[in-house]
């Protein structure tokens, strides 16, 4: 075993227990800051966001919503555009307002941010939560600099730690008609089991253009690539010939000369997380 | 068979305790010094509807008038239709009686279950578990609290028993990083949205070309107004707790009912552990990356 891992101290965790006891009878002993902090991150989390220098300011959040023009799901040729404006608009609106929400509690990013999205025959509604994180000490940042990212604390602990930094989200989505077979199509099809082009075709629609737009916003975002891109597609459950494809994921940029290698240490667990628990306890 | 000493660590000679800890986070519990003492429980049940008085304010033909520091916002129609099928106002507002029956419910469920544990003598409460929960009928709603009652060994206080939801080894790290726990925190808001016209056309998808919304995508301005407000109306509430403390593990939930033809309520709850650093964070070393055989 390494020498360099401290090993937990039952002593010193008993030390501790006692220690924040005394401090919640004498409220002068605490070390209270003078605004409150609000952070969705695990204790973890934030001890490795605290190891790397950074750390939770705030709960924020970005919502939008935007309209779908009425009959555009059903019937038609290639992209159904309005549909893909709604959720385009919806998803930087949110952003926008996910980055003035960070700013203006004085974070410079927000990590951990949950996309809730849903697409309504009607509109589109994106819904962004996460936690605002600053350097340690940092005085406050423009909204348009500060950086949001699906990452987990630990994850962009990771990631600073390689050298790498987190840029922003990209999104794209696309909606596409799968056009409707002909009537001689169907007919000499509905018998057998074989692959419905208009609908592979639709997808391999919709995925091309959706990736494109993610592509064009982490280059316009001048990121090198995007990290735990998530992707959601399939039919739409209101419309039966409309396929949708939808991306988001969070861009990143070297910031050193090279990649840090992390160098993993490989570790075989022998037991559950009780790591700190001594079984002479229990008696 | 061999007889085991009694280990000093291990409650004995008081009866038996009762707790709602797994195994590991009950030998955790032990680890740190705290003592179990028994399962601790709160309830309430809360008529929660709508007085006359508040229906007849929130079905008006004018728009409802709040409290000067309640939350409003009107929206009217742009179109100058007057018609009994085309609407002439919406308005999003707080429906702070809501809040108030949840608040009321939540605290005296938490008051009682703090008061259970004051009766065992005990410093703190783990492992604290609350939900609400409609009850008999609608309209009644019961609001249920349960933790696990702790004591430190041989030390005297007189201050109230704190509360967390954490138990195990993650109040253990909490601890250990500086955090020592002073309640649990948790608020809702509500916010009522009666569609403008504008907002109603919009989501049902109807008359967006009678009445010259066109076939361009636009944000409904009302809707986003309406979440924006309930999410920092609950995050206002809760830190109005904290004074100067710090929030962890916050968990945001947002529910909504929808009433059809636009209008809906979005009630967020916002619940965490409200923490105090009792000492500085000691240097941390650069998190080490491990893979897991398994």
């Amino acid at each position: 075993m390494s020498t360099e891992t401290p090993i937990p101290d039952g002593s010193t965790l008993r030390a501790d227990v006692r220690l924040a006891m005394a401090s919640l009878e004498n409220p002068s002993t605490s070390h209270t800051s003078v605004a409150s902090v609000t952070s969705d991150l695990s204790i973890d989390e934030e001890l490795n966001l605290h190891a790397v220098g950074w750390q939770p300011v705030e709960l924020v959040s970005g919502v939008s919503a935007f309209s779908v023009p009425s009959g555009l799901w059903n019937w038609g040729q290639g992209e159904i555009v309005g549909a893909i404006r709604a959720h385009e608009n919806a998803f930087s609106h949110a952003i926008l307002q996910l980055q003035r929400d960070a700013a203006q509690a004085g974070g410079h990013g927000v990590v951990g941010v949950r996309v809730e999205r849903a697409v309504h025959p009607t509109h589109v509604e994106v819904s962004l939560v996460g936690t605002a994180v600053r350097p340690i000490g940092a005085s406050a940042v423009d909204s348009l600099k500060v950086f949001t990212s699906d990452l987990s604390g630990r994850d962009f602990a990771l990631l600073d730690a390689a050298g790498w930094q987190p840029l922003g989200l990209a999104h794209g989505a696309s909606f596409v008609y799968a056009p409707r077979r002909q009537m001689s199509t169907v007919l000499a099809q509905q018998s057998q089991n074989v692959e419905l082009t208009n609908f592979t075709n639709a997808i391999y629609e919709a995925r091309e253009t959706a990736m494109e737009r993610l592509q064009a916003i982490a280059l316009s975002l001048a990121g090198t690539g995007i990290v735990q891109v998530q992707v959601v597609e399939g039919p739409m459950s209101f419309a039966s010939h409309a396929i949708g494809f939808a991306t988001w994921g969070t861009v990143v940029r070297l910031t050193r000369e090279a990649h840090q290698r992390v160098e993993p240490q490989m570790v075989m667990s022998m037991n559950d997380r009780a790591s700190a628990f001594e079984a002479t306890t229990l008696g | 068979m061999t007889s085991v000493s009694p280990d000093p660590q291990v409650p004995t000679g008081q009866g038996s305790f009762s707790s709602g800890l797994s195994v590991s986070d009950f030998a955790a519990c032990l680890d740190m010094g705290l003592e179990p003492l028994g399962l601790v429980q709160g309830f309430c049940v809360m008529r929660s509807q709508p007085t006359m008085s508040q229906m007849s304010l929130s079905m008006g033909m004018t728009p409802y008038q709040p409290a000067p520091n309640d939350y409003v916002e009107n929206y009217h129609c742009p179109h100058g239709i007057v018609s009994a099928e085309h609407r002439m106002w919406g308005q999003n507002y707080q429906q702070t009686w809501i809040e108030r029956i949840w608040r009321q419910g939540f605290s005296s469920a938490y008051t009682r279950m703090l008061s259970e544990a004051t009766t065992l003598h005990a410093h703190g409460i783990v492992g604290v578990f609350d939900n609400v929960t409609p009850l008999v009928q609608d309209g009644i709603v019961e609001f249920r609290m349960f933790g696990t009652a702790v004591r430190l060994k041989d030390h005297q206080s007189t201050s109230p028993p704190w509360s967390t939801y954490l138990a195990g080894q993650r109040l253990a790290k909490s601890f250990e990083a500086g955090f020592a726990p002073v309640s649990i925190v948790a608020a809702v808001s509500s916010v009522r949205v009666s569609a403008s016209c504008v907002t109603q056309y919009a989501v049902e998808g109807t008359g967006s070309l009678l009445y010259g919304q066109g076939n361009d995508s636009f944000e409904i301005e009302q809707l986003v107004s309406a979440r924006a407000a309930a999410r920092g109306l609950v995050r206002q509430s809760v830190k109005s707790q904290l004074h100067a403390d710090q929030l962890h593990g916050v968990e945001l939930l947002m529910r909504e009912h929808d009433f059809g033809h636009g209008d809906f309520e979005i009630q967020p709850v916002l619940r965490g552990n409200r923490v105090r650093r009792f000492k500085n964070f000691a240097a941390l070393l650069a998190p080490r990356p491990t893979v897991t055989l398994s």
